[in-house]
């Protein structure tokens, strides 16, 4: 397969969104040709994935050895299919949740085309393309946070920019350094980082590691950049689900690993401070985020500070700075998309349902919505880490991770105590919504008793029974994934 | 997936039995109620068909390598054949029970639905080969049981199943921690070589394993009931539907126990340091859960402390059985029998008061009391229950309180013949025969009130319920009643079997000699305990735990101080406030601090500071030019009145005489200007002067002096 093909998947959707708003399509038509769209996509990027093109594909030439390229690669390839696989069934679930809402062609045109720029992100080939889809990324989602067009999501938006573009001002300082200190921009596993062109600048490499971390990390909403992701929760739910859950925050924690492994070389960071430096920012972030989403009494602003902290364990898994890291990485970032995008997806049709936004109402609501909150419970078990669940395996990865990292340097020891706490703080804060929901204390859901409240239509219900069925398989045999990103962590 | 495939059917088929039940439910309630009964029965069945090919094959194993990461391993040996079929028979029993009892229940499908989950889950932790097998199920158990303890849905099972769901959960993550630190140090979980492993490294990483079994034991212990985790277990049982409770109390604590005795027998082999441990966490719960039942004064809320304090002799055996080392076999037999005899007693004990809640909807003892009158069969049932745990010569609590007191005098011995110090293990020896006395006591209360005294104005009424129970609940309580009398009958023909069978689990050896269960010397711990007992009954319990009323009844007073409860006292402010406020508040501070927003605003002062600096820089330059090298010329200044020096001296002067004016001469203040004086006066002296030096007479006077004088020098020089 010719690596031109490698375009179509990023093009595609790019275009067609961007027509969207030319055809006028009424609302069916519409629909139809979305799902379309955004399945062609789909089906071109698994195709691409399984005939993995060898070389990249440079559109253009920027300036001087600086390219425009794509290619596929083994992470590239998990990112690409995991968006791929989400992204069709995030879009259904769209269609029924934005019936009620207004403005929805130039809404889904922006949401179409942040895909192909999310596709652009996972298959860029050196760190100068990534750079640039990054930057696309942030604007264009950034109509989707505005979307509401209240003053809360104006305000929301705004604060979604500045951090964002800010973030990438980070994070350009690392491109340049790469540029100068490395033999190439493209993404080798293992760094380009040439130590004999560093030298003596080591510690200025250390230092633009950090501020790279950060930049990037700002979209995986890393301590202390976390303050957006809350905020934006006002979008409308498929954007926080698919967006702040997955494809935009998902792509942070993807540039860290890009970052870590790809340019970065781990064995000069390995054992200095920026490692434990990383390190603790990931813990931070972790009990950070797990502790603010129990004092958090609003749904999915709670099921977003749940995000930050497992945004953190992902970026915990890289800070391991070992294959093994790596590996964990990848398997909570596949793991965490699903069960969180769930948990979102429930969280909004809860809302789309019944228009209830906070926890202290959800009381007996399970008898309601018996579909809901039966998926719903296997997303907190497993965003918990009970065994049988697909979150078990990312945790117990991350906990592997960090015990083999802990030989070399004990503090990485400390990241088990952290898993625990913050496990502990999940089966709180999921825990108490479950039980409110299906077992209210008596009285209390008189409120809720004599409304009409039922589960919602079947484009709603099909991708939250198809998560929850990738949850429990994921959980009960996950070896054929874990065959993947050994082989792509090289272990 | 390869080996006993027998093993594995044992495990799925309740789960998906609890699906069918469910579906079933959903259409027909009759036919629901037949299909759990016999999904039951047939769990047991399979159960009895691996047996069957246990006793062909000798030990079964199942491994399915990749299930959820670590495999699953499931292993069949005499301990686990044992407590497998005991698991299966409570359940098949109860399950009978349900029916009735749940007739007037609501969310009967919910109930039953997680009740054989429970089952599959229960199945795979005592089948399971490595712990972390035992994990996973044990886990799914903790959460599916829950659902029991809140069936009721009244604000008591709400709160009961907090603390239940909190406790499980965090015992659940703190035990997945201690896993995860012995398999980082031993590189194994499985329980067979996990003995090997742990000796290979034992000198370097004590303190590993040492923390993971104490990881361990917190997760075990808290599933136990075991001090001081136990807080939840006096409060989850008795909330709980009947039969519910029988499993919760008889057959779910097993499962923690089956993890501390795993964790003893194979971490921890002969470890005394362990042994101690175990020993003294033992003591405590068995005496503490004693005397919480001699307080009680609900039918079930006894019997669950009754249940805590077994726990406690079980666990007494299990710190016997690592502190005696090789010779073990009187603890390793006595804490089995013991796990098996309450099993089946609190199997008993829990159905009969679920009869009771049947008929009477209460539990409190002044309301229920003379139940049981005129009700043979149920007084029969409960009095070979309340015996047998009662340790009365003839009943199987016997057997196995005797083997386990036998295990501490043996130790005793031992002790003293190696000349230490031991009067603190003849201080637990006292302990053990206390509350085996108080265990008589509360047993006693309980019968005298329900089978014996009677309700001061409502016996008329229980005396005529003579169907108080139908033909199925009799079945279910009556097998395991007579198994239970016959156990005790025939000590050597049952239980004895029963220990050699099971023993190897915990690696004890064949007694050197057969054991005299009825010999004088292992009846007077008996005779003790009853002396205690009945001490204990008519002096506490009759004299002080009972009032007067009007019209001269006696009633049951609960005299336990309403405050003295380590949950509200001690858990409850250290986790809901202590913890929470602290992190919570730590938090809220970081984000009210807003680091980002503090950064970006002090980075926006110092920007625009800089910014200014920059855009006056040009300007400044100037500025100072212009003040300096280019300054422009001045108009002198022109004084109105006097000159620098006359104005400078008079307003020197006049800041001195204001100084004085506020001073000294307050009341008399000098108001004159010396600035106007000095400039008068020097006017004068330039007008003086000018008018001298014009004048031409003076010149002329000046010209005749100079030549007057110029006249002398000239004459005399």
């Amino acid at each position: 397969m010719s690596s031109v093909y490698l375009i179509l998947p990023v093009i595609l959707p790019i275009a067609g969104g961007a027509l969207m708003p030319v055809l006028h399509l009424p609302e069916k038509r519409r629909n139809l040709y979305l799902e379309i769209l955004v399945l062609l996509t789909s089906f071109l990027a698994v195709l691409c994935v399984l005939r993995k093109p060898e070389d990249g594909f440079t559109m253009f030439h920027l300036t001087g050895n600086l390219d425009f390229a794509l290619r596929l690669d083994g992470l590239g390839c998990v990112f690409t299919c995991l968006i791929a696989v989400l992204w069709p069934l995030a879009t259904l679930y769209a269609f029924e949740y934005m019936r009620r809402e207004e403005r929805t062609t130039s809404f889904f045109a922006f949401y179409t085309m942040t895909y192909g720029v999310t596709l652009g992100i996972a298959m860029a080939k050196n760190l100068v393309t990534m750079y640039l889809f990054y930057e696309l990324l942030t604007l264009i989602s950034v109509y989707l946070v505005m979307h509401p067009m209240t003053r809360k999501a104006i305000h929301a938006s705004r604060i979604y920019l500045y951090y964002s573009i800010g973030g990438a001002a980070f994070a350009f300082i690392s491109l340049v350094f790469v540029i100068i200190f490395g033999n190439s921009t493209d993404f080798i596993l293992g760094g380009v980082l040439d130590p004999v062109k560093v030298g003596d600048n080591l510690q200025t490499i250390l230092f633009v590691y950090l501020l790279a971390f950060w930049g990037f990390g700002v979209k995986a909403a890393v301590f202390p950049f976390q303050g957006w992701l809350p905020e934006a929760s006002v979008a409308p739910t498929p954007v926080t689900a698919l967006l702040h859950a997955v494809a935009v925050v998902k792509s942070g924690a993807f540039a860290v690993m890009r970052l870590t492994y790809y340019c970065f070389n781990v064995e000069m960071l390995q054992g200095t401070w920026v490692h434990f430096a990383v390190m603790s920012i990931a813990m931070i972030s972790i009990m950070y985020g797990s502790t603010m989403a129990v004092k958090e009494t609003h749904f999915k602003r709670r099921l977003a500070y749940s995000t930050i902290s497992n945004l953190s364990y992902i970026l915990l898994g890289v800070t391991m700075m070992s294959p093994l890291g790596l590996l964990a990485g990848m398997s909570h970032l596949v793991i965490h998309a699903v069960m969180k995008i769930g948990g979102f997806f429930s969280a909004g049709a809860v809302l789309h349902q019944s228009g209830k936004q906070y926890i202290d109402e959800l009381n007996g609501l399970g008898r309601k919505m018996p579909f809901v909150f039966g998926v719903f419970t296997i997303f907190s078990l497993s965003l918990i880490g009970i065994p049988l669940f697909a979150g078990f395996i990312g945790k117990w990865n991350i906990a592997v991770a960090a015990m083999d990292t802990g030989k070399r340097y004990p503090f990485a020891y400390a990241a088990v105590a952290v898993l625990l706490y913050s496990a502990l703080m999940t089966a709180i804060y999921m825990l108490t919504v479950v039980v409110r929901a299906w077992f209210p204390d008596q009285g209390t859901d008189a409120g809720c008793s004599n409304e009409e409240i039922t589960d919602p239509g079947w484009e709603m219900k099909v991708p939250l029974g198809i998560f929850a069925v990738a949850v429990l398989i994921l959980g009960w045999y996950s070896e054929p994934l874990m065959e993947v990103l050994r082989a792509i962590a090289e272990l | 997936m390869v080996g006993n495939i027998e093993l594995f059917h044992i495990i799925w088929f309740p789960f998906v039995a609890a699906f069918l039940c469910y579906l079933t439910g959903r259409r027909h309630k009759i036919v629901r109620d037949r299909f759990l009964q016999l999904s039951v029965i047939a769990e047991m069945g399979i159960v009895a068909a691996a047996v069957f090919v246990y006793a062909q094959q000798g030990e079964l194993e199942f491994v399915w390598k990749g299930f959820c990461m670590q495999g699953l391993y499931l292993k069949l040996d005499g301990f686990r054949v044992l407590y497998g079929s005991i698991a299966a028979f409570m359940w098949m029993m109860t399950g009978i029970f349900s029916r009735e009892y749940f007739t007037h229940y609501r969310n009967r499908n919910r109930y039953y639905f997680f009740y054989l989950l429970t089952l599959g889950a229960t199945m795979g932790v005592f089948l399971s080969g490595d712990f972390y097998t035992t994990f996973v199920f044990f886990e799914i158990m903790s959460l599916t049981s829950y659902v029991w303890v809140i069936h009721d849905e009244k604000p008591a099972a709400m709160k009961a199943g907090e603390i239940y769901l909190a406790i499980a959960v965090i015992g659940g993550l703190v035990m997945l921690m201690g896993l995860f630190l012995l398999y980082d140090a031993a590189g194994t979980l499985r329980m067979a070589e996990l003995r090997e492993a742990v000796q290979a490294v034992m000198p370097e990483k004590t303190t590993q394993i040492y923390a993971a079994g104490g990881c361990m034991l917190f997760g075990f212990g808290a599933k136990a009931g075991m001090f001081p985790l136990h807080i939840w277990l006096p409060k989850a049982h008795p909330v709980a539907p009947a039969p519910a409770s029988a499993l919760l109390s008889g057959i779910l604590t097993k499962t923690g126990v089956f993890g501390v005795l795993a964790v003893s027998a194979e971490m921890f082999r002969y470890d005394s340091l362990w042994g101690k441990l175990i020993l003294l966490l033992g003591v405590v719960t068995m005496f503490g859960g004693a005397l919480l039942a001699v307080f009680s004064v609900d039918l079930k809320r006894t019997l669950a402390c009754s249940s805590m304090s077994q726990i406690g002799f079980i666990l007494t055996g299990a710190g016997m059985m690592e502190l005696l080392g090789r010779g073990n076999a009187l603890a390793v037999r006595g804490t089995i029998l013991h796990m098996v005899n309450h099993s089946m007693i609190k199997l008993i004990l829990f159905m009969a008061a679920g009869v009771i809640y049947m008929n009477l909807h209460h539990l409190d003892l002044n309301e229920i009391r003379g139940f049981g009158r005129k009700k043979p069969l149920l007084k029969g049932i409960f009095l070979v229950g309340a015996l047998s745990i009662g340790g009365i010569p003839g009943f199987s609590g016997y057997i196995s309180k005797t083997l386990l007191h036998e295990s501490i005098v043996e130790y005793a011995a031992e002790l003293g013949a190696q000349g230490e110090w031991f009067l603190w293990i003849h201080a637990v020896e006292w302990v053990f025969l206390l509350t085996g006395g108080m265990t008589i006591a509360y047993m006693t209360k309980l019968f005298t009130a329900v089978f014996l005294e009677r309700h001061p104005f409502r016996q008329a009424e229980y005396d005529g319920m003579t169907h108080y129970m139908n033909c199925e609940s009799i079945f279910a309580l009556a097998v395991p009643a007579i198994l239970l009398a016959v156990m005790g009958v025939l000590p050597y023909l049952t239980m004895n079997p029963a220990a050699d069978l099971s023993q190897g689990f915990l690696h004890g050896e064949m007694p050197v000699h057969a054991v005299h269960y009825f010999s004088l010397v292992n009846l007077k711990g008996a005779l003790i305990s009853l002396t205690i007992g009945a001490v204990v009954y008519f002096g506490v319990i009759r004299k002080l735990l009972m009032g007067k009323e009007e019209a001269g009844v006696r009633t049951y007073l609960n005299r336990w101080p309403g405050w003295l409860d380590l949950e509200e006292l001690f858990y409850r402010p250290l986790f809901q406030r202590a913890a929470v406020w602290v992190s919570a508040g730590v938090c809220g501070l970081v984000d009210r601090m807003y680091v980002i927003c503090g950064f970006l605003k002090a980075l926006m002062e110092l920007s625009a500071f800089f910014c200014r600096l920059c855009d006056y820089l040009v300007d400044s330059v100037l500025v100072f030019i212009r003040s300096t090298t280019h300054k422009s010329r001045t108009e002198q200044h022109v004084y109105l009145i006097g000159t620098r020096f006359s104005r400078t001296l008079g307003i020197f002067l006049d800041n001195v005489i204001e100084l004085l004016n506020h001073t000294i001469r307050r009341k008399n203040p000098i108001e004159h200007s010396f600035v106007v004086t000095f400039a008068e006066w020097e006017e004068m002296f330039r007008r003086t002067n000018r008018l001298i030096g014009a004048s031409l007479s003076f010149g002329l006077m000046l010209a005749a002096i100079g030549l007057a004088l110029t006249l002398i020098y000239l004459l005399w020089w």
